[in-house]
């Protein structure tokens, strides 16, 4: 009963308590959006960057480098020779030695040159279908790759130049699929993964015919101006290691990039360093959101204020009928709670749809998984906060409604 | 069942003295004054609405002034069922669960009580109304049902009748008298509303006290 009629009481005020809850509920759902952002952009980066322990690549940037490389979703910093890494792969501070070469796509997803150390050390992928690659023209698919591509085991397909997607196929370069991988929520799933010699040889045929992308041409040149030694030095995007003891995090990347041609960066530094440019923004977005609440708080606190001056005949009247102080203290600070609790619902179901909404747009765009699913502590935070809002507000009116004096207030005629 | 003696109060300098009341059940008084009289400070004695400075208020033997804040509210909630010149509802809910909330804030649950007492005051095809729907007369008589509600002992009335026209006043005077002695309680009713004075044997006027 008491719950029913705060119900009654808030519906009967549909604008201010709808500006309430609009206010707390659009509030809410930035904060949301921008903590859920924050933690899944940290999970999946450092979940992704603690893979590899160094990147060895062109010099360049390093957060393009690890960018490129680990994350798939930069351009390259340019190509290194196979021979300038060749010491590092006896090296006694390396445990895993991964070569990568990119340079197709296939709508978009890249086309991965490297060895089968990469699924079977690095990422620890399993197939679902099919086998490894061993010749060169075969891959195998990640798990989203092959989900939005359309593609099965036993499928074919032309490449196209460069990393994004463009108008230019190697028509002669045809693909076959030899194998699907499991779902792993890593990057791994956006890949189209091939021997390093698939790649070699694409564009080694690809010079013979002349046939150049000027568009790729100008963004890519460094795939390319050495492809007349192509067959003699093999190039590589970058190098995926990982130590072989702790102490080589203080040494290898030193020697690595004391060399002209090389540069080493470390995926869990270079990612740090880009969350912690990322963070205060989204912090500021908070701060916005914030204040947006105590605005929600303000109008919460006038509503039950207002709603209180309306009703203190009825409140009089439910003293005369037998309510104690307390069942009326208790009856408004249900109303705040409730109206509070609406307004967190809303804003937790909005942060999540448009997270939702806001990962299918990332994931398409940077192959990257975003889900409006993921629920956090946080929230339970979030809607004590905002409760605890709602208590304070309906808490003023209430004890001045409990103090009321009954007899002076009915007495006053309407 | 309700009895007063040597019931006074004050207000800063000026104090007023109420002549005792001796009312046993069932019967009926009506009480007259002009504003200012104290009438309605008696009726707020009666309910234990406010304490008195001097003298006591007794209903079933029992000394309402004794009674904690807690009980004399629950006290009050059963015992006592009031009408009021303006009848105040919860404008948020409609007939139905105003009169449901008042029999929740005693902890009882009687529909067919509800409706009967609907039944007899005409009202019972409005339940489902929103209160602002209805007349002053009719609002009227649903406070005089939520006043029955958990068949009190005793309905103190203050100005029940004043804001209505004679058609009104007549059936809500009418409704009064007889649901009160149906349902055995004592019906004390304070007004200047002379109108009243013809309806009822037993009468006190505070003016020529």
């Amino acid at each position: 009963m008491l719950l029913k009629l705060a119900w009654k009481n808030i519906i009967k005020r549909p604008l201010s308590s709808g500006l309430s809850v609009v206010l707390l509920a659009s509030s809410l759902m930035i904060i949301l959006l921008a903590f859920l952002t924050m933690q899944q952009l940290e999970k999946k980066f450092n979940q992704n960057a603690n893979k590899i322990d160094l990147v060895v690549g062109a010099k360049g940037s390093r957060l393009q480098l690890v960018l490129c490389n680990v994350f798939h979703v930069d351009n390259p910093t340019g190509n290194i020779k196979l021979s300038d890494v060749k010491f590092l792969s006896n090296h006694p501070f390396v445990k895993t030695y991964v070569p990568i070469s990119l340079g197709d796509n296939y709508k978009s997803h890249r086309i991965v040159g490297t060895n089968q150390d990469f699924f079977k050390k690095l990422y620890k992928a399993r197939l679902i279908q099919g086998k490894f690659f061993k010749k060169p023209y075969e891959v195998v698919l990640g798990y989203n790759a092959a989900i939005e591509m359309g593609l099965k085991q036993g499928d074919s397909f032309y490449s196209s130049h460069g990393i994004d997607a463009s108008i230019h196929e190697h028509q002669d370069a045809k693909y076959y699929v030899v194998g699907l991988l499991d779902y792993s929520g890593e990057v791994i799933d956006n890949l189209i993964l091939t021997s390093l010699e698939s790649v070699w040889q694409v564009h080694s045929t690809d010079h013979q015919k002349g046939s150049f992308d000027l568009k790729y041409e100008k963004k890519h040149d460094h795939h390319h101006h050495n492809e007349t030694i192509v067959n003699k030095d093999k190039e590589i995007t970058a190098l995926l290691i990982n130590y072989n003891s702790p102490r080589a995090k203080f040494s290898l990347p030193g020697i690595i990039n004391s060399k002209k041609q090389l540069m080493a960066a470390e995926p869990a530094i270079e990612i740090q360093q880009l969350l912690d440019l990322i963070q205060p923004g989204l912090k500021a977005v908070s701060i916005l959101a914030w204040f947006i609440f105590g605005l929600a708080f303000f109008s919460m606190l006038m509503t039950m204020i207002n709603s209180m001056k309306d009703r203190k005949y009825e409140i009089a009247m439910m003293r005369a009928s037998g309510a104690s102080p307390k069942l009326i203290l208790i009856s408004i600070l249900t109303e705040g709670l409730l109206i509070s609790f609406v307004g967190s619902v809303f804003g937790i179901v909005l942060g999540h749809t448009l997270m939702e909404i806001m990962g299918i747009y990332l994931t398409n765009h940077y192959h990257y998984q975003f889900s409006g699913f993921i629920f956090n502590s946080f929230e339970l935070w979030l809607m004590l906060a905002t409760l605890t809002t709602g208590f304070i507000s309906a808490f003023f009116p209430a004890i001045s409604a409990y103090n009321m004096d009954i007899s002076k207030t009915l007495k006053k005629k309407t | 069942m309700i009895l007063t003696k040597d019931l006074s109060i004050s207000y800063g300098d000026k104090t007023i003295n109420f002549p005792d009341l001796d009312v046993s059940t069932g019967n009926h008084l009506l009480i007259l004054g002009r504003s200012g009289s104290g009438k309605t400070s008696l009726l707020n004695l009666l309910g234990g609405l406010v304490t008195p400075s001097s003298g006591y208020v007794t209903i079933n033997q029992e000394n309402i002034a004794l009674l904690s804040n807690n009980k004399l509210d629950k006290f009050r909630g059963l015992h006592i069922g009031f009408v009021f010149q303006t009848p105040h509802f919860i404008k948020s809910l409609d007939v139905n669960d105003n009169l449901m909330l008042s029999q929740f804030l005693v902890g009882k649950r009687d529909q067919n009580h509800m409706d009967t007492l609907l039944e007899k005051v005409g009202l019972l095809n409005r339940k489902k109304e929103q209160l602002y729907k209805l007349s002053e007369g009719e609002k009227q008589r649903i406070s005089i049902v939520r006043a029955l509600i958990n068949k009190p002992k005793i309905i103190l009335a203050d100005e029940p009748t004043s804001a209505l026209d004679d058609h009104s006043c007549n059936i809500v005077i009418d409704l009064l008298k007889e649901l009160s002695k149906e349902n055995n309680a004592v019906l004390i009713i304070v007004t200047h509303d002379k109108r009243l004075k013809e309806k009822f044997e037993q009468f006190i006027d505070l003016d020529a006290a």
